[in-house]
């Protein structure tokens, strides 16, 4: 009973450390709160039934990539082959469920499955292991790869006829190739200049922009605008100066309405502003002490014309961060460690639709796509929100 | 809305029933027949329980049981079956996210956390692995310790603890967590023909009735019945009522003749009329005893079923007459609705998945007494969910 009562000792006082953190925060909002400039942010809540049950027995693995399109679509990209042999019985025929789903999959609005394709075919060469999807503004479909000799984006249409290859399996050479990446694990395509930004990757450390037509290299560059270096940095450490390049991976590059582009220095716990040609603006830390894989894992823009807030999914601390995006200061978070709606494992990637509602998917074994309801604007009075469920669900 | 493939095979299977009552098949009379397939509906609630404090999270879930309270009560692996990247709290330094729960947790009806306890302590052989749990009527709680935990696909365990000793006991806690009784020791695996030790329990049930606690003792082929308040042996026997062997047993096959064995032993429950059902787990199949081992008959689940088998556990529902089993099959990830009388399967729900209602090794399964289901997943599920009982129709 004494490791008991060491646990009840300990829980309380947590307990009071939290009161007196939670209490100091109060104390730091209220004037603001009184002054009537309560910081507001957008609100959102768990989803449980969406999306709808696959046919099928059809079973997701990691899931790696979220986009939605023009049409309020939601696509996903995941790893079938992560699926193991007691989940995928229906295959093994050890039993009645259940069977791999193909890799890409297309959701409408209501969370029915309207469109299922991907996997190798004549013509390009389907990555070791996928990695990230982008619907582009002409309505074609993105996939990067992060396999160890996945060097390569592919862009299909819709139905999933092959378009084009940029990059060739197992050719990387290195974060200063013009003709291959290496493994890489999001693409943006900016619709102004038709020009496609390649986070690359998980083993070079830059940002490529490409002619989202042809393929052809424009430009690149690492941290800082920096020229890439691909020296080890060794391990992440936050008490020692900012590196001056990127660690693996690079994991998104967003270019938003007013020309920023946005970097996920993941394993830095940075995100860091670039002009379109790649001119350093600033960075900031998010979660800092964060260790192992890193906090920034991906972001979305909010669906505002000013893009006022970025939602950043953080697969280290399970949690997605609501940002102001002029200051880069984080207003709050909600989410949390767990197998239940609105908790996450491996939280990996995010998406916005044109209402403004926030679908993640979750990597590891969490392998789920999440809807978050958009619910306005409402006065921030926590820091740290916890699962959102709604009112009716959490009383 | 919830839970789409479930619903359909349910209406599906109602529709199927309601037939055969129209042709009027099988010789049966009306009255007896529509009396006999009132189907109970179930509706997952994704709500429950609550979120738990503390950044929390559960490993494999072992076990699932409801008290006298209708409090419900689960045990999982804690940190054993979790990831480096999901209990980057406990890490030194820690990475992230998050701390493993206490093992044994305690919630009320309305989901919230209200007792947790466990690990191990002075007197007693806390399980390497966890297996099922279960309240008593005096309102003890004990837990079977199962032995090497089940084979996961998850990340690399990291932090795993270094090897412990087999389990081979049965443990009787209060309500509070004060060790009361151990049946067997770890380390001390005995043979199927012990009346002192076991052999990687799977799990253990209580017949308030005689006060007799039933081990279903896996890694010894047999079900064995102790006194649960001194732990003294009274008997034991293995499928069929016979005397069980420790002779190898061929691979499962659904065409061979039945193993005279039990393969894996799983759970023993007593029913209200004296019935005791048996899950023997990788032979797909119930045994049905009287309490003093004697064989009734046996009923087939999911024969064509391989891997880890089809019969992982069951709970009787809530109605004085107990009409309906509820086997959780952890290969199939659904919950198969039984008819006591006959053992026929009559419908079933779940489906393999991520989302509520959905289920990944789903092992364990419990009743309250308002007819709500609670099951358990492990290997890579990790949840506790609640199924509201939506009443029974045909």
């Amino acid at each position: 009973m004494n490791l008991n009562r060491n646990i009840y000792i300990g829980t309380s006082l947590l307990v009071l450390l939290a009161a007196l953190f939670i209490a100091q925060g109060l104390l730091d909002r209220t004037p603001a709160a009184q002054g009537g400039t309560a910081v507001m942010a957008p609100r959102f809540e768990v989803d449980p039934f969406w999306p709808r049950p696959l046919p099928n027995h059809w079973y997701i693995g990691m899931s790696i990539g979220v986009a939605a399109d023009a049409q309020d679509h939601i696509w996903i990209v995941h790893r079938p082959d992560t699926v193991s042999a007691n989940e995928a019985a229906l295959d093994q025929k050890t039993g009645e469920c259940c069977s791999k789903a193909p890799p890409v999959l297309e959701f409408d609005q209501a969370g029915n499955l309207i469109g299922h394709w991907g996997g190798p075919g004549q013509g390009y060469e389907w990555p070791e292991s996928n990695h990230g999807i982008t619907i582009d503004y002409k309505g074609n479909v993105w996939i990067g790869g992060n396999g160890t000799n996945d060097a390569q984006v592919l862009k299909f249409t819709q139905d999933g006829k092959f378009l084009a290859q940029f990059g060739h399996a197992g050719k990387n050479g290195g974060s200063n190739d013009t003709e291959n990446f290496g493994r890489v694990a999001k693409i943006f395509v900016d619709p102004k200049a038709n020009e496609a930004y390649i986070s690359d990757g998980y083993l070079n450390k830059r940002v490529v922009v490409i002619d989202a037509d042809s393929g052809k290299f424009k430009r690149y560059w690492g941290a800082y605008g920096n020229k890439p270096d691909d020296k080890s940095l060794g391990r992440y450490d936050p008490d020692a100066p900012p590196a001056q390049q990127f660690r693996n991976p690079v994991h998104c590059a967003e270019l938003s309405n007013d020309g920023l582009l946005y970097v996920c220095d993941r394993v830095n716990d940075r995100i860091q502003v670039f002009t379109p040609a790649g001119k350093f603006v600033k960075e900031q830390w998010v979660a800092k002490r964060s260790l192992s894989d890193g906090s920034v894992w991906d972001i979305a823009f909010s669906k505002d014309p000013q893009q006022k807030f970025i939602y950043l999914a953080d697969g280290r601390n399970e949690k997605v961060y609501i940002i102001q995006r002029e200051t880069l200061e984080v207003l709050t978070s909600f989410g949390d460690g767990g197998r239940q709606p609105g908790q996450f494992y491996g939280v990996h990637s995010i998406a916005t639709d044109s209402k403004g509602n926030i679908y993640t998917t979750e990597t590891y074994e969490g392998r789920r796509l999440q809807k978050f309801v958009y619910k306005g604007l409402a006065p921030v009075t926590k820091e740290d929100q916890g699962t959102p469920w709604p009112a009716a669900g959490s009383k | 809305m919830t839970n789409i493939n479930g619903k359909r095979k349910l209406y599906v299977s109602v529709i199927v029933i309601t037939l055969f009552i129209l042709a009027g098949i099988g010789g049966i009379s009306c009255a007896q027949t529509r009396a006999a397939v009132q189907v109970p509906k179930f509706e997952v609630d994704p709500f429950w329980p609550k979120p738990l404090p503390n950044h929390w999270v559960l490993g494999s879930v072992t076990g699932v049981a409801v008290d006298s309270q209708d409090h419900i009560w689960i045990v999982h692996r804690g940190a054993d079956s979790l990831g480096n990247n999901e209990k980057g709290g406990i890490l030194k330094p820690p990475t992230g996210c998050c701390v493993p729960a206490p093992p044994v947790l305690e919630f009320d009806q309305a989901g919230n956390l209200i007792g947790h306890w466990g690990g191990p302590g002075a007197g007693y052989d806390w399980p390497q692995s966890t297996g099922g749990i279960t309240a008593d009527h005096k309102g003890n709680v004990w837990i079977a310790g199962a032995g090497q935990p089940e084979p996961t696909a998850g990340p690399a365990r990291g932090t795993a603890s270094p090897a412990k000793p087999q389990d081979a006991q049965v443990l009787k806690f209060s309500s509070t967590g004060q060790f009361i009784l151990q049946i067997g020791h770890a380390g001390k695996a005995e043979g199927n023909d012990s009346k002192t030790g076991l052999n990687r329990p799977a799990s253990v049930t209580v017949d308030g009735y005689a006060n007799e606690v039933y081990v279903a003792d896996t890694g010894n082929r047999r079900v064995v019945v102790f006194d649960a308040d001194t732990g003294a042996y009274k008997r034991h026997w293995g499928a069929y009522g016979e005397k069980p062997d420790d002779s190898a047993l061929a691979a499962y096959d659904a065409s061979a003749t039945p193993a005279k064995q039990f393969r894996a032993a799983s759970c023993a429950v007593v029913a209200i009329d004296g019935s005791v059902y048996v899950c023997d787990r990788s032979n797909n199949r119930i045994q049905v005893f009287k309490k003093d081992g004697k064989f009734v008959k046996e009923a087939a689940i999911s024969r064509g079923t391989l891997g880890d088998g089809a019969v992982w556990s069951i709970a009787l529902s809530h109605e004085p007459a107990q009409r309906m089993i509820y086997v959780a099959d952890g290969q199939d990830k659904k919950i198969l609705v039984l008819r006591r009388d006959t053992l026929e399967t009559v419908a079933s729900f779940g489906d393999g998945g991520r989302m509520p209602g959905q289920f990944y090794g789903v092992g364990s399964i419990a009743v309250d007494k308002k007819g709500n289901v609670y099951t358990g997943e492990t290997y890579e599920g990790k949840r506790v969910q609640k199924f509201v009982y939506k009443g029974a129709s045909r």
